[in-house]
């Protein structure tokens, strides 16, 4: 099945709204970070846009616009005690199941066989639906995120773009 | 994906909010992990995209998708609010 084309979807949609073509992100290069160890020795850090919370901590809007606010959860909370807002996808099944975009059991169980080496305690969120202010995104939120976790000793992260 | 460029990613054909997986398949999500956190390994220069061979149980759609989000809002007694562009930069 091919992939669904949600770029053009959105383009449509808001243009059939008179709105301006919007400008999507190209780039034309990659960043590049050598990865030198094996994975069984390396500390994996995750980061997922799924808008997910804990109960002690302010809540995501779920119609979110521009809002670059992230959470530090750590990786032992229970799933009892996380909230995912965040309408831009049908979060139903991830509300059954944190692990669709939120795999922290499945990473633990990793670390525990020996795959990864280490699964760093704390994850990060933030909720990616609808955020324009991409300048701010790259020069304010994320280096504020990546320094949390070469902190605390990631060699690398996941990014579950959900 | 292609546009943005990610140094290391996979992509895994599921509707979205399913991205490492359908819900409870410990096996499926566990192999998804595997062969994404494999590529910090095997590859050697950035920009690949590796699609995973994992195929959701029905056919989707962009109108789907929609339908699915107007449905869940629904169901969990809320109200679907218009999606405007603000502060397009």
């Amino acid at each position: 099945m091919k992939p669904v084309n949600y770029k053009d979807g959105l383009d449509q949609m808001y243009q059939s709204q008179g709105f301006p073509p919007y400008k999507w992100s190209v780039f034309d290069s990659s960043p590049w970070a050598p990865f030198d160890k094996h994975l069984d020795q390396a500390s994996i850090g995750l980061i997922s846009s799924a808008g997910i919370f804990r109960d002690d901590q302010e809540p995501f809007d779920p119609w979110a616009v521009n809002d670059l606010s992230f959470r530090q959860i750590p990786i032992d909370t229970p799933f009892e005690r996380l909230r995912l807002h965040h309408n831009y996808f049908d979060h139903r099944d991830a509300l059954k199941d944190f692990n669709c975009v939120f795999p922290v059991h499945r990473l633990k169980e990793l670390e525990k066989e020996g795959f990864i080496g280490h699964f760093i305690p704390t994850a990060l969120t933030l909720s990616m639906g609808r955020l324009y202010k991409r300048t701010e995104l790259q020069k304010e939120t994320v280096p504020q995120m990546v320094k949390i976790m070469r902190d605390k000793g990631a060699d690398a992260v996941l990014l579950v773009a959900a | 994906m292609k546009q943005v460029l990610p140094p290391r990613s996979t992509f895994v054909n599921f509707p979205l909010g399913r991205e490492c997986g359908k819900p409870h398949d410990v096996e499926l999500q566990t192999r998804i992990l595997k062969e994404t956190l494999e590529l910090l390994t095997t590859e050697k220069e950035p920009g690949l995209i590796k699609d995973l061979p994992y195929e959701w149980h029905e056919t989707f759609n962009w109108p789907g998708y929609l339908k699915d989000i107007q449905e869940m809002v629904e169901e969990e007694g809320s109200e679907m609010q218009e999606w405007k562009p603000k502060n397009n930069q």
